[in-house]
């Protein structure tokens, strides 16, 4: 019974990957092609690689724009798991009724299409004084519903002996949570911190409401205005994503190896 | 770090409590919740542009009678209610398989299998559009295996555009969700498996009366992220399909987008519909927390 | 432990580096203006070219171009608009033609009058026709997006027809005629559509002189003959097997450059895109758009897309970028000419209508002079008032009209139906 298993087994994941993966290989063979040749969907790799960079980096300020993008996104990356961590942790590990509470209300934030806040928030940011401001897009992002539940489920997997055995010991709380907690939920911050990126990376709406300034803006915005043409020319497009990907892919790459260590190792 | 040594046990995990999740509160409250508020009240006025004028529940009232507004309600429940456990399930299997140390290539399928989520939209929905065309790769595949006798009009039947939509959505988040699951699988002590495997338990056994339970939060996390995601689905249906044909895979986002930026905009109304959206969100959530949530959150 | 607070220390810097971000003010004084526009290889190169020729007179003026994709641009714009912060909007945008009325009616004040600055008779009619406002005008009119069937000869050819009938100008019924034996003899489809764009529909209603609305903005739906003749061919011609589909704008342009469609009738802008394709070099032609016969006032001329300029209002020196506008756009025929070559500019610009670069000779269309044939077009459009609600109207419209395929309702049906749809979801008679 086993033996017919594997094979299936293999089988269904190689399925799953050649499929998962055809997209960004098109995507990569694209960005050496011309623009012709992409949109007849040529699946051979073409010559038109380095034609495509010069037309890309001498047309746009494409280095100054990723430049800003990466900026972005290690902040609020970092600063967003580190504080929705440490909300995620204390709503389950210090319940409360009253905090239940708000945290239900703190869920409902995440239901808000971002289509509806986005005028008032506008306003918000230039009341504030930050427009064109990074800032307007590193504050509210530091902050989401979505990392907070996603910490506080995972805190729930998290064995509480091992903090009433450092509590005995006299370890004090916030010590706690640095030492204990975040090494041995290494694989969820991995997680979280992969998915913040990713999406700081690719946010496209906030930014391109909030810069005004051309050498300030983000990737997604500068990506869209290429493809806003009467003749677009597709692989430099193409090339441009292919770039673009590359930071969140690099990341993912890195931080996996997290996903595979078991948690009794780091315990001990 | 000194701690109050003066407050009770009590007073103190209170006060650590709220410390640890102060900035995040203030966070949200400032730019979620202020922004919501005024959005609410923006939902009963209507009016072009910057002339809106109060009209009590007009608005709502306009719901009612709106074919657009049920198009996009209709389909916006169909994928939820289609795409969401077929992925979710898709998800989990695919992790519980990629967590076994005894399969080879585990990083390479892993790898693969998130690429998905980190390919850009553009690109995979330019993909995606010229491999459903008519007569496009997934027809010449599907003729020359003989599941089909003639070409399926992939994106411009009202009925196989969603169909499109929902493969699209599949395969774009099948591995984001995958992600959460094998992190929180990381957390599992092998020994439990082990002592169920000494017991006779075969991998549909272990998988659902051990897996599965033992995941029941992250599993909770991802079906609500999900409802939520797809509820409020966007970028696919305006890259792949552009809504049509003819509204057939029009959701609400992209109604409230029309509403805001294509036609002449209304941002009261706009904001009504958005609020419908809020309403389904929370009211599928709560249901999915109290099937899926603790006990202990009954007090 | 260690680590984290030194990874917070750094990141505290860089934050309050970030706080200490330039704020630009923009007041009237100032001799800086900020224009927006999409599609770099066009506008915003037209614009590079209008900013050079008016720095060799204003030379200490400070012209920042900034490039957006038109539907990103549309939202700053109306977000900015309507939340009534100013800070961070331009000077000068370009808007499309179909939405400028809805822009002029949501944000009054908004956008600059340019009655007293610009000479509106130098320009082409049916352009001035969409900016004007209770007799008041309120921007510069850019590019043509004058209609033309776009062909090629070696299919009719081979089909069995002449160049010389297809270059007076047909009906949409020898249209589907002649598709139908090219389609036959050469097994190309005769053009390639997106069945969920009505692109061709409104191509078709400009070129009788109607439209969703009328003159003063109210439906025109119930009753309008010319309409229903018009979805009655429109009908016709998807049905009648000589269509090729496609999706979107990429699969638009691979279609027609692998010779899946023997027309295009679209706007002169694709010229561009077809000649591209170097291999169908000399067997492509320009005719009108076919008419339609049965209807009073059909002409072969319409228009598809196309922008214009316009000034905002209360955003720092709008005199400056006012005259800017006057003395580029609206005043120098030098600098429309170089643009008639660079760009491939069609102009609405009249004075430059005959300037030199308009008489050449094109030898990927067949060595016809298609500058002065689209110019001449030009001149003939039928003005047309788009009204406030263009695609709003036509998302109701392509939602009824499908089911005269799954539920066999009539023209008159749709036509019924939509109007109640656009009565009580926009609010408009």
């Amino acid at each position: 019974m086993r033996k017919i298993k594997k094979p299936l087994m293999y089988l269904f994941l190689i399925v799953a990957s050649f499929v998962s993966i055809f997209p960004f290989i098109w995507m990569m063979i694209s960005s050496t092609n011309k623009s012709v040749e992409v949109t007849r969907g040529s699946l051979t790799l073409g010559s038109n690689l380095l034609v495509n960079y010069r037309n890309l980096v001498s047309n746009t300020n494409f280095w100054q724009v990723f430049g800003n993008s990466a900026f972005v996104a290690i902040i609020t990356t970092v600063l967003g798991i580190i504080a929705s961590s440490l909300a995620g942790y204390g709503f389950e590990l210090y319940r409360s009724k009253s905090r239940d509470r708000v945290f239900s209300i703190i869920l409902m934030s995440m239901m808000v299409p971002f289509a509806a806040l986005m005028i008032p928030l506008y306003r918000l940011i230039s009341q504030m004084g930050l427009i064109n401001n990074y800032l307007a897009i590193i504050l509210p992002g530091i902050s989401t519903a979505f990392l907070i539940f996603f910490f506080r489920q995972n805190s729930k997997m998290f064995p509480k002996e091992i903090i009433e055995a450092a509590r005995i010991d006299g370890l004090g709380e916030v010590r706690i949570f640095f030492s204990i907690y975040m090494p041995v939920m290494k694989s969820a911050y991995s997680a979280a911190g992969i998915i913040t990126f990713m999406s700081t990376w690719n946010n496209f709406l906030w930014p391109l409401i909030v810069l005004q300034s051309p050498n300030k803006m983000t990737l997604p915005i500068l990506i869209s205005s290429l493809g806003s043409a009467y003749t677009p020319d597709f692989g430099v497009i193409m090339l441009s994503i292919v770039i673009s990907t590359l930071p969140t892919g690099v990341l993912f790459f890195l931080m996996q190896k997290n996903f595979v260590q078991g948690m009794l190792g780091s315990v001990k | 770090m000194k701690k109050d040594k003066k407050g009770t046990l009590h007073q103190r995990v209170n006060r650590l409590g709220w410390g640890f999740v102060l900035l995040s509160i203030v966070s949200i409250g400032v730019f979620v919740f202020y922004p919501m508020i005024q959005s609410f009240i923006t939902s009963f006025k209507s009016g072009m542009g910057n002339n809106l004028e109060f009209n009590g529940l007009d608005n709502y009232k306009r719901l009612l009678t709106d074919q657009n507004f049920r198009i996009a309600l209709k389909n916006t429940l169909i994928y939820l209610v289609v795409q969401v456990p077929i992925m979710l399930l898709l998800a989990l299997v695919i992790s519980v398989m990629l967590n076994s140390t005894k399969l080879k290539f585990r990083g390479l399928f892993r790898v693969a299998i998130f690429l998905p989520s980190i390919t850009s939209l553009v690109a995979y929905s330019t993909i995606f559009k010229s491999l459903f065309t008519n007569d496009g790769l997934m027809n010449k595949l599907l003729l020359s295996v003989g599941l089909i006798s003639e070409q399926i009009n992939w994106l411009a039947d009202p009925f196989w555009a969603k169909i499109t939509i929902i493969i699209a959505i599949t395969w774009r988040w099948t591995g984001y969700n995958m992600i959460f699951y094998l992190a929180a699988l990381q957390n599992i002590d092998t020994q439990v498996y082990e002592a169920a495997e000494l017991d006779g338990a075969n991998a549909i056994q272990k998988f659902f009366n051990i897996t599965v339970p033992l995941l029941k939060p992250i599993i909770l996390f991802t079906s609500i992220t999900s409802t939520i995601g797809t509820l409020q689905l966007f970028d696919e249906v305006v890259n792949i399909t552009g809504g049509g044909p003819a509204n057939a895979t029009m959701t609400l986002s992209q109604y409230i987008y029309n509403l805001s930026f294509m036609y002449t905009p209304n941002f009261g109304y706009a904001a009504t519909v958005s609020y419908t959206i809020v309403v389904l969100v929370v009211g599928l959530s709560l249901i999915q927390l109290k099937y899926g949530g603790d006990k202990r959150e009954e007090n | 432990m260690k680590k984290i607070l030194s990874l917070l220390t750094i990141l505290a810097m860089a934050l309050t580096i970030v706080a200490c971000g330039t704020k630009e003010d923009s007041n009237s004084d100032e001799q800086k203006i900020t224009i927006w526009a999409w599609d770099k290889a066009f506008n915003i190169a037209a614009l590079e070219e209008a900013k050079a020729s008016y720095l060799k007179e204003n030379p200490d003026v400070e012209i920042e171009i900034v490039e957006y994709a038109q539907d990103d641009l549309m939202q700053k714009l109306n977000t900015g608009l309507n939340s009534g912060v100013t800070e961070g909007l331009p000077n000068i945008t370009l808007i499309e033609d179909y939405r400028i009325a809805g822009i002029l009616a949501s944000y009054p004040d908004a956008i600059m009058n340019l009655s007293d600055i610009v000479k509106y008779d130098d320009f082409a009619q049916y352009k001035v026709a969409n900016m004007t406002v209770d007799g008041k005008q309120y921007g510069v009119p850019f590019d043509s997006g004058v209609t033309a069937m776009f062909y090629r000869t070696d299919l009719i050819e081979e089909a069995g027809f002449t160049v010389d009938e297809i270059d007076k100008g047909i009906t949409w019924d020898r249209f589907i005629e002649i598709g139908k034996a090219v389609k036959e003899k050469t097994g190309v489809a005769m053009l390639t559509l997106d069945p969920s764009d009505f692109g061709l529909v409104r191509t078709m209603m400009q070129s009788a002189g109607t439209w969703y609305t009328n003159e003063e903005g109210k439906l025109d739906l119930i009753g309008n003959e010319k309409l229903e003749k018009i979805l009655a061919t429109y009908n016709k011609l998807m049905e009648s097997g000589i269509v090729n589909q496609h999706t979107d704008w990429a699969q638009f342009v691979g279609a027609v450059n692998e010779g899946k469609a023997a027309t295009v009738p679209t706007g002169c802008w694709f010229a561009s895109s077809i000649s591209q394709e170097e291999s169908q070099s000399g067997t492509w032609r320009i005719a009108p758009v076919p008419k339609l016969a049965d209807v009073a006032d059909s002409t072969g001329y319409s228009n598809s897309g196309g922008s214009s300029w316009y000034v905002l209002n209360k955003v720092g020196n709008n005199e400056l970028a006012a005259d800017f506008l006057a003395k580029t756009f609206a005043g120098d025929v030098d600098l429309i000419n170089t643009l008639v070559e660079k760009i491939n500019l069609v102009t609405t610009y009249l004075p430059a209508a005959t300037a030199e670069n308009n008489t050449k000779e094109n030898a990927y269309f067949s060595n016809q002079k298609i500058f002065e044939l689209f110019g001449e077009w030009t001149e003939k459009i039928p003005p047309v008032k788009y009204g406030m609600n263009t695609y709003a109207i036509e998302d109701l419209l392509e939602i009824e009209y499908q089911k005269i395929d799954t539920s066999g309702i009539s023209i008159e049906e749709v036509l019924k139906n939509t109007d109640a749809q656009a009565k009580s979801q926009l609010g408009i008679e």
